[in-house]
């Protein structure tokens, strides 16, 4: 009987609640940006406000006097003078083809450890904590260890070199080797993170189209490279675009094995940038070099903000 | 070919477990190094051809690490300065997550994308502008000069991955909640964070990760012995000739340890956020 009575009840609540939908979606879009405010603000703050601070900067002449620094007037010099200095063009130079080669070498690698891994029948688990510990690895301790193998007296490397007849090189203090050395260590911290991205979708192909191409008779490799790597694509497109948007920000590792030497052969532009900030306190130049490097992330964003998007509206609709 | 039946030896010998070694080698050679080096007598460390393990053993490094160096001090920066700014993290990110997931505002999408812009964009650009900003505070060499910045440069991540697991809630649930008449908070609280746990969970351990090793900043903003962490520590162990290997890594061994556990625990939290599109190196 009660639950009887109770029915007509809620039929006249029920749109009540729902009757009114303009006012409460305005409430509640309201109270949407009472709950990102805090968030944005704290990220506006450190990033939004610095980045238009350091445009700024850039543009004008910088003095540093006793107790902080003055901006007097308008110039281009800084550009200008980053234009012409082959410090700025070496260390551009460098960053690109430090991320160009050690992002396909880690791809590569990464590719290779994922497929042996999705066939890996027992111990798969303990391999994938294994690849997590070089991911969690701090940078500088990275950086001190490799130091440390290739260290020119007592050196693991130099050893080994020398016991395969390879003479000792002084790796940190010649510029290819140094180079070298530097990206043996970025793919050995790199790697594992871009072989579990790759095992993670290559766990997620559907397992048919396999099936189909092996009734169809084709070879490994031909499944690998018409199957395989195109269903692939969109995985492996979004982790280096990532990744190379980042290396512009190369800094930890050549800062503390090799100081962007010798000379300025490992001269990053977030270390050019730096020493001219804090070592040289040429405030001006810095920033056009910290300016002109967020313009390059910023280039880099939009080229790809197709994919920036479909990020977001895959999940979001 | 995919599950071809093997046989014999053929079982245990084949490529894809010589490969697999070979991997598992490649990561733990130069980790053996690390460790094996830590635990050399600080002054065998400088000996030609270098030795294979740590004979004799010695805890030398370690105490020199704590007594000789103020590896304590660094530790200790680094747990307060980690701590706080995960905490602010979550606590932020599940708010913004949540309206960014559920409620209906505009520019939620342009919102959205921007974030994931910030979320890319390198330190250095900001670094000049926020010193100044930190000594017009008179905040150099202060918890809050690290809790700040990495907070916002953890924060759209965090929401991101959050905003995800939101949107994956069923929405019945929730307006239960709101129909029994529990405020928007209250909601959050007792409804939707219990089911958004996993999510929490990997927000929480890349936010740590991430301040754990951060160099740059801490670098430029906490110089003074005082308030260094670990990464401005170690690199700056020793003097101008001699580098104390040794001592740099018995530090690092304290100092990988407790990241390393907790990515071994939170392992399927890491992976799903690594594979889970805006992925951090």
């Amino acid at each position: 009987m009660t639950a009887l009575s109770s029915t007509p009840e809620q039929m006249v609540a029920e749109p009540k609640l729902v009757g009114r939908p303009d006012v409460n979606r305005q409430r509640l879009a309201r109270m949407g940006w009472a709950f990102t405010a805090p968030a944005l603000l704290v990220i506006a703050a450190v990033t939004i406000f610095p980045i238009v601070y350091s445009v700024v900067m850039s543009f004008n002449n910088v003095t540093v006097t006793g107790n902080g620094f003055s901006l007097d007037g308008f110039t281009f010099s800084n550009y200008n003078l980053l234009i012409h200095a082959s410090l700025w063009r070496d260390a551009l130079y460098f960053t690109l083809y430090y991320t160009l080669i050690t992002v396909v070498v880690e791809l590569v690698i990464g590719t290779c450890i994922a497929l042996v891994l999705e066939r890996l029948a027992a111990g798969r688990g303990w391999m994938m904590a294994l690849l997590l510990i070089p991911w969690s690895m701090i940078t500088v301790i990275n950086a001190e260890l490799w130091a440390y193998i290739y260290n020119g007296t007592y050196g693991v490397a130099d050893y080994i070199l020398n016991a395969l007849g390879l003479g000792s090189p002084v790796i940190l203090g010649t510029p290819t080797p140094a180079i070298i050395g530097l990206m043996i260590a970025d793919i050995w911290k790199t790697t594992p993170f871009v072989a579990i991205i790759v095992l993670a979708g290559l766990v997620m192909l559907p397992g048919d189209v396999y099936e189909a191409a092996e009734m169809d008779g084709a070879s490994g490799w031909y499944t690998f490279w018409h199957v395989t790597l195109p269903l692939l694509r969109p995985t492996i497109a979004l982790a280096v675009m990532f990744r190379v948007l980042q290396a512009f920000g190369l800094f930890d590792l050549p800062y503390v094995m090799t100081g962007g030497g010798p000379g300025t052969a490992t001269q990053s532009l977030a270390i050019l940038a730096y020493n001219a900030l804090f070592k040289n306190l040429s405030f001006g130049p810095g920033a056009a070099v910290a300016t002109s490097t967020a313009l390059l992330v910023l280039l880099g964003c939009l080229a790809t903000l197709r994919v920036f998007r479909a990020q977001v509206g895959q999940e979001g609709s | 070919m995919r599950n071809r039946k093997r046989t014999g030896w053929h079982r245990y010998v084949n490529g894809v477990s010589i490969s697999t070694l070979v991997t598992a080698l490649f990561i733990i050679v130069p980790l053996y190094w690390l460790i094996a080096t830590s635990f050399k007598n600080p002054n065998s460390i400088g000996s030609s051809p270098p030795s294979l393990g740590p004979t004799p053993f010695s805890g030398g490094n370690y105490s020199n690490a704590f007594v000789g160096y103020d590896f304590g001090i660094y530790f200790r920066n680094s747990v307060i300065v980690t701590i706080c700014a995960t905490a602010l993290v979550l606590a932020l990110g599940t708010l913004a997550g949540y309206a960014l997931g559920r409620l209906p505002m505009r520019g939620k999408f342009t919102t959205m994308v921007i974030l994931l812009m910030i979320s890319v964009f390198p330190a250095v650009a900001v670094l000049a502008p926020l010193y100044l900003l930190m000594r017009n505070l008179g905040w150099l060499n202060s918890y809050q000069a690290l809790i700040l910045p990495y907070t916002a440069f953890n924060l759209p991540f965090a929401i991101w991955i959050l905003r995800n697991y939101f949107l994956g809630i069923p929405k019945e649930m929730e307006e239960t909640g709101r129909i029994d008449g529990a405020s928007p908070l209250r909601t959050i609280w007792s409804i939707v964070l219990p089911q958004a746990l996993p999510g929490l969970f990997t927000a929480g351990i890349f936010c740590f990760t991430a301040c754990w090793t951060e160099f740059l900043m801490a670098l430029t903003f906490n110089s003074s012995n005082n308030f260094r962490t670990i990464p401005v520590g170690i690199a700056e162990f020793g003097g101008n000739f001699q580098v104390p290997y040794g001592t740099i890594f018995a530090a690092s061994v304290v100092a990988v340890v407790p990241i390393g556990i907790l990515v071994f625990i939170f392992r399927k939290f890491v992976i799903s956020g690594l594979t889970s599109g805006a992925v951090k190196g």
